[in-house]
């Protein structure tokens, strides 16, 4: 990861968004203008907004384009591109000063004041004309996108080639034409271009177009989970539809349950049966699961589940971003039971998250929970190609005896212990150990059968309620939360900006983006901030965040909820006195809100103010 | 651990049920249907719900997984389609069965998932002392009926024929041989097998033992277990209550069902069914 002022700049930087109606092929003309710029060794960003429903609405995609890392969508647009007027009136006011619009002359009809390039561009007419149908509209916008940005037409219409190959040589054909057409109508209208991508600079890597749903799937892949089970429900349902192209490729088994409750039910059996399991949902999915968790937690069996969150309570925004779902994910349950809470940060984070996860999972035997959501789920960006030779399979003894401080080159995966010799002479499924982890053994292992049950037992498994099993086992089990969080000191968090600096920002998740260009806006308006982003939300990397904590004079949070869930968790944890920064707004919190909130508390004097902040 | 003649009693836990409770039959009755079948305990998983069922699980030597209230079923089914080679047991009352866990009955069905579920039916929950249960039948007084329950009671057999589930039958445990042959047919069937189990509650009964006894019957000896409308007949009959196996078909298994989608995958992934590696899938998403 590259880091420091430096990477800030970059000599291409440019966003895009294509909005229109739902069903009009918005997404998919954005979705495929990023995959051809990530084909082009750019790195892409992007933020998609689906309507509700399967057809009419609002549906648009912004697309950012960077020759180096984008940690954010950006603030203005530079380019505009609408199929329609609702989509022109309701984004018109994001396009930068001097910004290009290219508009359907038939649909929309600007005003000839605005300060913009306006380029007309007949779509629905030339997609008559070169394919005798409306429904390349879309892919002639393509054509026209790819002529003003200067891309190659080679690489689009191998993009095009790819993506339609399914649907047989006829539809390929039409949309190649489509292409074609919107191509040769800006060159025939001279427009005036405005980027140059047609420069490729290989990087000698290569880059997936990855949304965070697929990264999480790829995730599991690669960690070797072969078994999920789900309930559809958006915006989490991609990483199981990809589970369940991908699963039956590799003898992996992805079941769609009944309900979300039979989903969890059954990723426990098949992880009490061996297998790592993994049941992807959101909060109102995770809600029901939470029936389950303690048994899982009770039982000791791994378990990841992943919570895309999306706009709550209730039914709420399902197709909106939020991140409220941590104190259902840190404490959601009946009685008292450990669990892991986890919150990548970025699509590429999801893919390494994931993996770790299910380290986790199996090194500590409970249930791990990570949350993302709709935001980081939905949106695609470019991910390098991990190079899966340097992934070391190691079983939890080995990784418990040898490995404290994993090699930061190699992928540690790590699989479930069998009982040693040793162990299986006086086999006790829930031994008490000094990390309160015991051995697991699976079925089909012959005199360990041991019984696995939801009510207070001992060692061995035994129901017995009795006063002094009771602390005993809680302890045991709690043991492993103790041992996790102390495990982080031998893998600091990172902290960026300058040591000295008296601002610092705690945020969780999607967020980590746009604070860190908020940082980087406020060091160029010379305040200096300081930003920790624990990718571990429970247990706590105590030590660590209190080492954080202590150096400042003011600290922000900064999360997507209304009552400040991670804010609460920190001041309870650490009884400091944070200056809470929220959005509840469905949509993910920009660099420059974040700015604003560093500008105010950077002119701070008093308590008083604080309150008005 | 000797296979030739196992032992599947768990006795370092004692049972908690009442003397004269008919699940002490149907432990022994599955005992003697997985030593006929010389099933190995280890490669034997028992999965229950919550109630007096629940502990079933308990008392049998084998992998065993007591988990929460109704779910036995799909918590069986992740057991099974990760390890299609062990034999899985499920083990239900009337309440983990139709109550809180009905609705993933039918879709054990459609999955045609191979396990062994047994309905330990005793019309009333037993454990917490004698509430009304979804086979308590109408205007019967209970500890939340005292008025006597306004609702009807489930016919179960009918639920399960409609649900084309594809092995059926019903056994009392009044009779321990014939429970044990049923359930040892049940175990062997290919496909989700449910064997509705009368064990009447002897501390809160509701259907008592005697009455029971006097409306058991077998089913006619002309009975054919394909025929799905005769089974449909015979199964509405409350009195004779009749026993035995009503229905039995074959059709493929979740772990034949799944095994298919694999060598489909393949063959759409390449000519050859040549399974890919992992950075070769990756690559896709380039």
């Amino acid at each position: 990861m590259t880091t420091g002022k430096k990477s800030f700049y970059s000599e291409v930087d440019f966003i895009l968004r294509v909005a229109g109606e739902g069903g009009e092929g918005v997404i998919s003309c954005g979705e495929l203008f990023a995959r051809a710029a990530a084909r082009t060794e750019y790195h892409v960003f992007t933020f998609l907004t689906y309507p509700a429903e399967m057809r009419g609405g609002f549906a648009m995609v912004q697309i950012r384009v960077r020759d180096w890392t984008i940690y954010s969508l950006g603030s203005k647009l530079d380019c505009l591109v609408v199929f329609n007027q609702q989509a022109f009136d309701r984004t018109i006011k994001e396009l930068k000063k001097g910004g290009t619009l290219v508009y359907d002359p038939q649909a929309v009809q600007p005003p000839p004041d605005l300060e913009a390039t306006l380029l007309a561009l007949p779509m629905t007419e030339l997609s008559k004309k070169a394919t005798g149908s409306v429904l390349g509209k879309n892919i002639v916008a393509l054509g026209a996108l790819g002529y003003l940005v200067e891309m190659k037409q080679r690489v689009l219409e191998n993009l095009v080639g790819d993506r339609f190959a399914a649907k047989g040589a006829e539809t390929v054909k039409h949309n190649l034409t489509a292409l074609r057409s919107g191509y040769a109508y800006a060159a025939e209208q001279g427009w005036r271009r405005i980027l140059l991508m047609a420069d490729l600079r290989p990087k000698g890597s290569q880059y997936m177009l990855l949304s965070g749903n697929e990264a999480i799937a790829l995730g599991a892949l690669v960690a070797g989970c072969r078994f999920a089970a789900s309930y559809p429900i958006t915006p989490a349902t991609p990483i199981f539809e990809t589970l369940t192209r991908l699963f039956p490729l590799v003898e992996g088994r992805a079941l769609q349950m009944e309900d979300e409750i039979a989903a969890v039910s059954a990723a426990i059996g098949a992880s009490f049966a061996g297998e790592k399991a993994l049941v992807p949902t959101s909060g109102p999915g995770l809600q029901l699961m939470t029936e389950q968790l303690n048994l899982a937690s009770m039982i000791e069996v791994p378990l990841v589940l992943v919570d895309v969150q999306r706009g709550g309570p209730s039914t709420g925004l399902p197709t909106k971003t939020e991140q409220s779902d941590l104190n259902l994910a840190i404490y959601g349950v009946s009685g008292e039971s450990p669990r892991i809470v986890l919150a990548p940060t970025s699509v590429e984070d999801s893919f390494y998250q994931t993996i770790r996860a299910f380290n986790l999972a199996e090194r500590y035997q409970l249930p791990v929970i990570m949350l993302t959501d709709q935001s980081i789920g939905l949106r695609k960006a470019t991910v390098i190609m991990p190079d899966l030779s340097h992934i070391i399979q190691l079983d939890s003894h080995v990784a418990r005896t040898k490995v404290k401080i994993p090699q930061p080159e190699f992928i540690n995966l790590i699989d479930r212990a069998e009982p040693t010799v040793k162990e299986l002479q006086d086999y006790r499924r829930f031994r008490i150990t000094a990390d309160g982890v015991s051995p697991i053994a699976r079925p089909g292992i012959p005199g360990c059968q041991y019984l696995a049950t939801g009510l207070e037992h001992t060692e061995t498994g035994h129901p017995d309620y009795t006063p002094e099993n009771h602390l005993q086992m809680s302890r045991k089990r709690f043991r492993k939360m103790e041992v996790i969080a102390r495990s982080f000191d031998a893998n600091p968090i990172e902290i960026w900006g300058r040591a000295d600096a008296k601002i610092g920002i705690l945020g969780w998740g999607s967020t980590y983006g746009a604070i860190r260009e908020a940082r980087y806006l406020a060091e160029e308006r010379g305040i200096h901030v300081r930003h920790m982003h624990p990718h571990t939300l429970s247990p706590m990397p105590h030590r660590q965040i209190s080492n954080f904590l202590v150096r400042l004079e003011h600290v922000i949070i900064v999360e997507e909820n209304y009552t400040g869930q991670f804010a609460h968790h920190i001041k309870a944890h650490f009884g400091v006195k944070a200056i809470e920064l929220h959005k509840c707004e469905g949509i993910p919190i920009t660099p420059e809100e974040i700015l604003r909130g560093i500008e105010k508390v950077a002119g701070i004097i008093d308590e008083y103010s604080i309150a008005k902040l | 651990m000797s296979t030739a003649s196992p032992n599947y009693r768990r006795k370092q836990i004692l049972p908690v049920w009442c003397s004269g409770c008919g699940n002490y039959g149907v432990l022994r009755g599955v005992e003697k249907a997985l030593g006929s079948l010389k099933v190995p305990a280890e490669q034997t998983v028992v999965v229950s719900g919550i109630g007096c069922s629940g502990r079933f699980s308990h008392y049998l030597d084998t992998y065993a997984l007591h988990g929460t209230h109704g779910r036995a079923l799909p918590i069986a089914t992740g057991v099974k389609t990760a390890r299609p080679d062990l034999t899985v047991l499920v083990v239900g009352g009337d309440g983990d069965s139709l109550g809180i866990g009905g609705g993933h009955l039918p879709h054990a069905a459609r999955k045609n998932v191979d396990l062994t579920f047994l309905i330990l039916d005793n019309q009333t929950y037993g454990l917490t002392k004698g509430q009304s249960s979804p086979t308590t039948p109408w205007g019967c007084v209970t500890k939340t009926s005292p008025y006597g329950s306004p609702e009807d009671a489930l016919d179960v057999l009918p639920i399960l024929l409609a649900y084309d589930v594809s092995f059926i039958a019903r056994t009392t445990s009044l009779q321990i041989e014939k429970m044990a042959g049923i359930i040892t047919e049940a175990i062997r069937h290919p496909g989700f097998a449910v064997v509705h189990i009368l064990s009447p509650c002897v501390t809160y009964p509701v259907l008592p033992w005697k009455a029971l006894r006097e409306r058991i019957q077998p089913l006619p000896e002309e009975h054919l277990p394909s025929n799905k409308s005769a089974a449909m007949e015979l199964a509405y009959s409350a009195d004779p209550i009749y026993t035995g196996v009503f229905y039995s078909i074959r059709k493929p298994t979740l772990d034949a069902r799944l095994r298919h989608l694999h060598e489909s995958a393949l063959k759409r992934y390449s000519a050859k069914g040549k399974a890919p590696s992992i950075p070769s899938l990756m690559e896709r998403f380039i």
